[in-house]
């Protein structure tokens, strides 16, 4: 007999935001999968008619765990309508900024929202369960402890640079206000020693340095067996992925998407952009559409960000999110450090995606040894500042211009577009790294990347559907920011919708 | 002593509250909840349960089963549209709804950050989404609660304004009102507790010995006061931001080079505006500290140009620090 059931998940817990996940089961599998944003927050709207620079202050708050990364998408979209420079200083310092709260969030995501799953109790016949329990704890383990103590310490070397997070409003058009002197660096190297201290002994019980020298799976493999790296918490994490089947579980929409960030003065930077359908092409921004179709707006178009979608409608037929669905060239895809890091060609992330592909398992992978790349590249960006050298340049304002900024944000491409007209906002426009992954399904019918990924996942017991958890959370969802839209006018067509 | 029960909703917020409670250092987070003897029933950040394990916890607290000595709110509450709620529907209720329900069983009642103590970033403008705080909607009683509310303590609802509010705000209300310890008297004519909101945010600034003499920075990144041409709002801001410093006690936002917004007013944001520059009628500013009477900022400030030091003229406009003697 066929056993079908719908089983509804809200809230999700442990991820940023407020998520419902319904998937439908029949014989223990899911066949089919609905992710909601169920809070709705139209920042978007909010800015209508405001000054272009209340931007910086509004957008930060979309999202109190990726704020800088926020900051950084509004004061780029700024920095090229306004086209306005930046003194060397500023780069290195941006990009600290922005590396250090990914760096938290990934730490975040990997002791406090992930690891956690690990203590369910459907794995409490494995020889690892009492270790997994008494590390990853919600609140209690000792690793879950000491890696939010190594985070609370960090934040100083946050603070040398920005001054206050959340909602720091010290990157701007023209670079930093806040210069940082001989001192400051000293400071600042001693505290990101700490983190490192933490990173070294908890999580590789090896150092950074040796870790980073893996270029392959096998690689992977060979320092899992080596010394006592299975006792460390990456150890212990690639165990259970392995004993638990972690690989076999969200496959993606195999297609990627990712933006150049981290800039350096000269105009290159550290991640290329790219689009991957099976190989790497150009990036082009022209290509991204939204769909309403299934969210609880008015209209069903695909339009471009500088154009326009419209009003709410929260009784909506055939709508179940306030996430809007983002395509790229019509096509579903994914973001995150996966997509970046392969898209890149590193040399691990190309020979995980040859050998596993796109899972739960190789998606938080990344994430966490995306962390420990950061760590070094900071490392590197300090000693490139100059402490004599200017930090900021003024700017002119701009009566009517437009701009967009991007930024692979922790959770992926994040991109901001904004319209000035008679020197206020005429439109801004905000694609969030989950909205690209927890969209909902498109006019066409295809689920957003969450929903496919869910799609054929064996669920083991239906009163405790933890695989959903580790596919859902692999994903690293941020609800905060993804539930917004605005009432937006399309310029390019001289027509209002609004 | 029995622990004391924490109850943290989330309502359709940005978590930068949370992230900044997490932000805790003295003491840190863990030892300070064990301190100040509370539980957390729920945390959506934070909690392992979910879906209808955290709807049963939900319910058992609605029904008493559960006591929730203190619930924490965070992010404004939606009403919209046309007062349905259904901007935000938690498990085929409006959240506002749920959040009515566990604040009328409650000992105490906080809002954590602007949001929901007063509306906040989402209530700016025309408060198109039609949000509010839990008793106020910016500097008028009521709210989603009602002016007259009182949680079971007989408190009103006690505001941590801050966008986001500091983690020692959050921390030690939570830890006073653990111990029965905060009366009415504590509290100023918005709600805040009077500890953290009875200074200025401009007390302490590093740029005060710029201030008094207007040696005013004219760019970003310059030592000088931010308060003349670059829009802060220190000098108007009821906080200890200054004193009290964020992140590890190394900065604030004026440590940080950029302007105080005044995030931890009621009338944040649309009552700071423009944030990155100073308005002014003639030379004087239209934003002058909160007490001081015009006529006499006008004569003390003109007086002060006059009087000030070669060091700060030359430094209040270079962004790093110039010995005059050696010029």
């Amino acid at each position: 007999m066929v056993h079908k059931k719908i089983i509804r998940i809200n809230p999700l817990n442990r991820v940023e935001g407020d998520l419902e996940i319904s998937i439908e089961i029949r014989d223990g599998k899911v066949i089919d999968a609905r992710a909601s944003g169920v809070a709705f927050r139209g920042f978007e709207r909010l800015l209508l008619r405001r000054d272009p620079m209340d931007a910086l202050v509004f957008t930060c708050r979309v999202c109190g765990i990726c704020s800088i990364c926020h900051s950084t998408a509004s004061s780029l979209a700024l920095r090229s309508a306004f086209d306005a420079r930046m003194p060397a200083n500023a780069y290195y310092i941006r990009n600290i900024a922005l590396a250090s709260e990914v760096i938290m969030s990934h730490l975040m995501h990997f002791y406090a929202l992930f690891m956690v799953d690990f203590t369910n109790k459907k794995y409490s016949s494995s020889k690892n369960y009492p270790g997994l329990v008494s590390r990853f704890a919600a609140l209690e383990g000792s690793s879950y402890i000491a890696a939010m103590k190594a985070r609370k310490d960090f934040l100083a070397f946050l603070g040398l640079f920005v001054g206050k997070w959340p909602n720091t409003l010290a990157l701007q058009p023209g670079g930093v206000t806040k210069p940082v002197n001989a001192s400051e660096i000293v400071r600042a190297r001693a505290v990101l020693a700490g983190l490192s201290g933490f990173l070294e002994k908890e999580l590789l019980d090896d150092n950074i340095e040796s870790f980073l020298e893996n270029d392959s799976v096998a690689d992977l493999n060979t320092w899992l067996g080596a010394a006592d790296h299975q006792q460390s918490d990456l150890g212990l994490f690639m165990e259970m992925a392995q004993e638990s089947g972690l690989e076999r579980l969200g496959k993606g929409p195999g297609r990627f998407l990712c933006c150049a960030s981290y800039e350096s003065p000269d105009g290159s930077t550290m991640y290329k952009s790219g689009y991957f359908d099976g190989i790497v092409n150009p990036f082009q921004q022209e290509k991204i559409t939204e769909d309403v179709s299934h969210a609880w707006f008015v209209g069903d178009d695909h339009k471009h960000p500088f154009c326009g979608t419209t009003e709410p409608n929260a009784e909506k037929e055939g709508a179940y999110t306030w996430v809007k669905s983002p395509r790229y060239e019509g096509a579903v895809v994914e973001v995150g450090p996966y997509a970046r890091l392969m898209i890149n060609h590193d040399p691990l992330a190309n020979d995980v995606a040859r050998v596993s592909g796109v899972n739960a398992y190789t998606r938080s992978l990344m994430r966490i040894y995306e962390m420990l790349l950061l760590v070094r590249r900071i490392e590197e960006w300090i000693v490139r500042i100059d402490p004599e050298e200017p930090v900021y340049l003024p700017h002119r304002d701009a009566k009517d211009a437009q701009g967009k900024g991007f930024v692979e944000a922790a959770r992926g491409m994040l991109g901001h577009w904004i319209t000035i007209e008679k020197g206020k906002i005429r439109s801004y426009q905000i694609i969030t790294p989950t909205s690209w992954n927890m969209s909902p399904r498109d006019a066409a019918g295809s689920p957003g990347a969450v929903e496919q990924a869910l799609i054929g996942t064996t669920v083991e017991d239906e009163k405790n559907p933890v695989e959903v958890g580790h596919v859902v959370r692999s994903f690293d969802p941020c609800l905060f920011c993804s539930v917004h839209t605005l009432r937006a006018t399309c310029l390019n067509h001289g027509r209002s919708t609004g | 002593m029995r622990m004391k029960n924490l109850l943290w909703l989330q309502s359709g917020c940005c978590g930068g509250s949370t992230i900044s409670f997490l932000n805790v250092d003295q003491p840190d987070f863990f030892t300070g909840l064990r301190l100040a003897g509370i539980n957390i029933v729920l945390h959506p950040s934070i909690s392992l349960e979910s879906g209808r394990e955290v709807i049963d916890v939900l319910e058992k607290c609605r029904k008493g089963e559960i006591k929730i000595d203190i619930l924490a709110v965070e992010g404004a509450i939606h009403l919209g549209p046309n007062k349905t709620g259904k901007y935000f529907i938690f498990n085929d209720r409006p959240f506002k709804d749920w959040i009515t329900d566990l604040a009328r069983v409650s000992d105490y009642v906080v809002a954590v950050g602007t949001c929901a103590s007063f509306g906040g970033i989402p209530a700016a403008g025309s408060n198109p989404m039609d949000v509010t705080g839990l008793q106020f909607l910016r500097e008028t009683k009521g709210g989603l609660l009602g002016e007259g509310f009182a949680s079971a303590a007989s408190m009103p609802v006690v505001n941590v304004a801050g966008c986001p509010a500091h983690p020692d705000w959050t921390y030690e209300t939570l830890m006073f009102l653990a111990s029965a310890a905060l009366r009415i008297e504590d509290l100023d004519r918005f709600n805040r507790p009077k500890f953290f909101y009875s200074k200025l945010a401009h007390h302490a600034c590093p740029r005060n010995e710029y201030y008094e003499f207007k040696a005013s920075a004219v760019a970003y990144s310059q030592q000088g006061c931010l308060f003349e041409n670059l829009g802060c709002k220190a000098t108007q801001c009821e906080s200890d931001c200054n004193e009290r410093l964020w992140l590890g006690r190394t900065g604030s936002c004026t440590r940080g080079g950029f302007p105080c917004i005044s995030c931890t007013s009621p009338k944040f944001p649309d009552g700071f505006t423009p944030y990155f520059s100073t308005e002014k009628i003639g030379d004087i500013p239209t934003t002058l500290p909160l007490d001081v009477p015009k006529a006499w900022y006008v004569g003390i400030s003109g007086l002060s140009k006059l009087a000030c030091p070669e060091r700060l003229r030359v430094n209040a406009v270079s962004f790093k620090e110039i010995d005059v003697d050696q010029v």
